[in-house]
């Protein structure tokens, strides 16, 4: 439902290609969520005591993913570093910055870059996680509350900005949001490459997660 | 021209809050997670992993696509 709320607004101010981008993504997992729900058993009629209520099957079904995470374990542990395999990493990571921050903004070569990787890392991602990584306990509330906190305040302060603009499409120089205020450093070869660098450090940071 | 910088000094501050905050997550008296703790918490489902690759894509497409 967020994606669909995120693809409406996007389409409507003027980036058509986000918003069916997001409405494909939102499809897809409502797809996915469907189908996983079929093949789930159904609730027993009764209440047989013999046949595990749905609560108990889903507990069942993240221990056998946590004994198989955990079987994964030792062999992730045990992988060496494979340096060689960042090296090339980072060496084609610089050079798609260096490529595709030659390209113009908002031209086609640039688009087709951007959603070409992050369709591959989105294809990628949704099957599981890269690799084994003990996944935390419960987090404390109060402190991934201010994460959240910090989340929504930096997005409602760049929406009040957007917000008094003389239009979606138009920048505002006395309420400037994060997009106009990069537009310099993005009007550069340099800029470009230098931000697309971080973008994609960004995504192997949460691909490795 | 006030305004702009009120405005720029909000991002600013937001920005620099996170700092403080990752920071505080470092300490193993505070009882605050880090940033990945917490990406790696939300990653855990398909939901939360897609939703997360998404919201990156999205910085991408909306900075330079068309």
């Amino acid at each position: 439902m967020i994606l669909l709320l995120i693809a409406l607004f996007t389409a409507i101010s003027g980036k058509p290609l986000d918003g069916v981008f997001m409405l494909v993504v939102a499809t897809g997992l409502a797809w996915d969520a469907a189908r996983r729900a079929r093949s789930r058993p159904p609730a027993p009629a009764g209440g047989d005591p013999a046949v595990p209520a749905p609560a108990a099957q889903a507990a069942a079904a993240e221990a056998r993913a946590a004994e198989a995470a955990a079987a994964r374990a030792p062999a992730a542990r045990g992988r060496p570093r494979r340096p060689l395999l960042i090296v090339t990493g980072l060496a084609v990571g610089a050079l798609y910055a260096a490529l595709v921050g030659s390209f113009a903004r908002y031209s086609w070569p640039a688009t087709a870059a951007v959603l070409g990787l992050g369709a591959i890392v989105l294809a990628v991602g949704w099957r599981e996680s890269r690799r084994w990584r003990p996944v935390p306990g419960k987090l404390p509330m109060p402190g991934a509350m201010l994460w959240g906190g910090l989340l929504v305040a930096g997005g409602l302060w760049e929406l009040a900005a957007l917000l008094q603009q003389p239009s979606l499409t138009v920048a505002s120089y006395t309420h400037p949001t994060i997009s106009s205020l990069t537009d310099p450093l993005l009007g550069t070869h340099a800029g470009r490459s230098l931000a697309l660098a971080t973008w994609l450090a960004l995504g192997w940071f949460l691909v490795e997660r | 021209m006030i305004s702009r910088y009120v405005t720029i000094f909000g991002y600013v501050l937001v920005l620099l809050a996170g700092v403080v905050v990752e920071l505080l997550a470092t300490r193993n008296q505070a009882q605050i997670p880090s940033l990945g703790q917490v990406l790696t918490r939300v990653m855990r489902t398909r939901t939360g992993r897609v939703g997360v690759l998404v919201a990156w894509v999205w910085l991408g497409l909306h900075f330079f696509a068309r």
